[in-house]
């Protein structure tokens, strides 16, 4: 599977996210002979567990995300990033766990947005609303390099077309940037082969920091 | 609307005459009307000098004094005769041109015979039969002159691509010369005793050099095996599967061809982890003789993975067209030793995703021509094969590279 960085939008102190931003990068991946490709979408979830007795459980882990990704539709992946735990499933667990009434969503989040062609790059991006809701809570990017799936091998690659990426962007004068999460994929068990679960890893610690550093805004 | 009758002028040249001359093709046709219409301009010219003569006997008659009334009764009757051979004239052309359906009054209302409408003045003043006619003549020369320039440019382009050292005659000759003489070195072993023109040889010696490069060689039907069960980019599922499909049906090709082809190397592979595996073809197999080479993804797999194959992602594609030329550029040294150089230049990709471009610093750069962002797709390829390592090929892009013009 070819190797992929997701990055995040992170507004400059003070100012705030808004769907500008998401047509100003649409229109920076077409100077840069972009080709549009379609929409994207995706859907995160953060679980909380079902118990009898509502008392609290210190022990249980707050962080449980599950996340469906437009690449694997037909696949659902866990997180729990402070265990370093992920885990792929079937898409039906969703349907099992809703049965089961194990554990109940107490946050939804949709990514949708558009996907773009750069010869050997794939570009997609998309913001971050919650569920019956317009505000935008965030931005989030994914670039790939479909020629290769080695995150090592790729490292160098994906670095300068993100500095080409900032490069471009910054003639827009934009109150943000995007940004870049440094990974160790090794911490939770993944290796250099990419796969959909060095994804959701990505996504887990994405959600981390923009839920930590952004604010929601009503009017998107 | 023009071009349109054109056409229908094309597929309809039999309507156009009815009596007379049905299989003459179009131009001809054309040619005969434009004569008779010249004729009939001829003739209208002269009718109207006929007519002036005419007025001027009438006015010599009005004044006897100038001449006798003999003379200007001679005068009229002299233009009377010619006055109707000319309106003879005129009017049997105008017949032969009706015949032939370039006058007629339905050609006014809708495309007939040769779906012609005719303004016989230009707007710049000039009498023409067909203004189309024009139109057609300054296409032909004006396409003529394109045809050669694109013909030209489509040439040269070619040759720059496969051939880039005919170009530069004098400066190459120089160095391909020193090249002649340091490959015959080689051949007989400066410092180690090295043969290049045994496959082992130079499997064993790229072993040694290039340490991280799988050199792998099969005959054509275990390499077709081969690629069939490489696990295609984006799917991980059964490759046993896929090659034991494989082993059923080209077993029954087995039979005949697996005696005489089996110890024939006919396709090497150098595969880089995580990096490319390029596929070299010999002709004929067995010899050391490489006829083509083609760059793949590591992650690829299928029956289009050969050396005439292209890869389905843009840096494999355009490093397979550069190879190319360095193949015929290796090969025209005629000494034996191309397969040896290709392979040591195949593995100088092994830096392709980390070694940046020796002129502008960078790993990534946009290509011009193909407006795509690309690694570094050029190696240099002048100092092999004596090159002690492959340091010395350095790496450019498609824009930077000073082999391009």
């Amino acid at each position: 599977m070819p190797v992929k960085w997701v990055l995040y939008w992170q507004p400059n102190q003070g100012s705030t996210v808004s769907t500008q931003i998401l047509n100003e990068a649409a229109q920076c991946a077409e100077s840069i002979n972009g080709v549009k490709e379609g929409r994207w979408k995706a859907t995160l979830n953060y679980y909380k567990p079902m118990l009898r007795d509502q008392s609290n459980h210190p022990d249980l882990p707050r962080d449980f995300l599950g996340i469906s990704l437009a690449d694997q539709p037909s696949k659902y992946y866990f997180i729990i990033r402070s265990q370093r735990i992920v885990v792929e499933a079937d898409a039906s667990i969703q349907l099992i766990m809703e049965k089961l009434q194990s554990y109940k969503s107490k946050v939804s989040l949709y990514f949708d947005g558009f996907q773009y062609q750069l010869g050997d790059f794939r570009l997609r991006v998309g913001r971050v609303v919650p569920v019956h809701s317009e505000s935008i809570r965030g931005i989030v990017m994914e670039v790939e390099y479909l020629p290769i799936s080695s995150v090592e091998k790729a490292r160098k690659v994906m670095e300068e077309f993100v500095e080409i990426w900032h490069e471009a962007l910054s003639k827009r004068s934009l109150s943000g940037k995007f940004v870049n999460t440094e990974l160790n994929f090794g911490e939770f068990g993944l290796g250099d082969h990419y796969t959909p679960q060095h994804t959701g890893v990505q996504y887990a610690i994405v959600m981390a920091h923009m839920i930590a550093t952004v604010q929601p805004v009503v009017r998107g | 609307m023009q071009s349109l009758q054109q056409l229908q002028l094309l597929q309809n040249p039999t309507e156009a005459a009815n009596s007379q001359s049905e299989l003459e093709a179009p131009p001809k046709q054309v040619a005969q009307a434009m004569e008779r219409l010249n004729q009939a301009a001829r003739v209208i010219a002269d009718i109207r000098l006929g007519a002036d003569r005419v007025f001027e006997a009438l006015f010599l008659t009005s004044h006897p004094r100038t001449s006798t009334t003999d003379t200007s009764l001679q005068l009229l009757l002299k233009e009377d005769a010619s006055m109707r051979q000319h309106l003879h004239d005129l009017r049997s052309i105008g017949k032969k041109l009706e015949e032939s359906g370039v006058l007629t009054e339905s050609l006014r209302s809708r495309s007939n015979s040769w779906g012609l409408h005719m303004p016989l003045v230009c707007p710049d003043g000039a009498v023409v039969a067909y203004a189309w006619k024009r139109q057609l003549a300054g296409q032909a020369g004006a396409s003529a002159v394109d045809r050669t320039r694109l013909a030209l440019k489509a040439f040269t382009d070619q040759k720059r691509r496969f051939f880039p050292h005919i170009d530069d005659g004098v400066k190459m000759e120089s160095r391909s010369k020193k090249h002649r003489a340091s490959h015959s070195v080689l051949e007989h072993g400066g410092g180690e005793p090295f043969d290049c023109k045994t496959l082992p040889d130079i499997q064993s010696r790229l072993e040694k050099l290039v340490p991280n490069v799988k050199v792998s060689t099969y005959g054509r039907l275990s390499w077709l095996k081969r690629a069939n069960s490489l696990p295609g980019s984006g799917s991980d599922d059964d490759p046993p599967e896929a090659s034991k499909l494989v082993f059923q049906s080209s077993s029954k090709l087995r039979s005949g061809l697996e005696a005489e082809v089996a110890d024939k190397v006919a396709v090497i592979e150098l595969y880089v982890p995580s990096v490319f595996r390029a596929v070299v073809s010999l002709n004929p197999a067995g010899s050391v003789d490489p006829d083509s080479v083609a760059f793949f993804s590591p992650d690829e797999g299928g029956s289009y993975l050969h050396s005439r194959g292209f890869s389905a992602h843009h840096v494999y594609k355009h490093i397979t067209e550069h190879a190319s030329t360095v193949l015929q550029y290796f090969l025209g040294f005629g000494t034996g030793t191309a397969l040896y150089s290709l392979l040591l230049w195949i593995c100088s990709f092994e830096s392709l995703f980390s070694k940046p471009c020796s002129k502008c610093g960078r790993l990534l750069a946009m290509d011009k021509k193909s407006a795509l962002i690309l690694p570094p797709l050029h190696r240099a390829y002048q100092e092999l094969p004596l090159a002690a390592n492959l340091d010395v090929c350095e790496a450019y892009h498609g824009g930077c590279s000073p082999d391009d013009s």
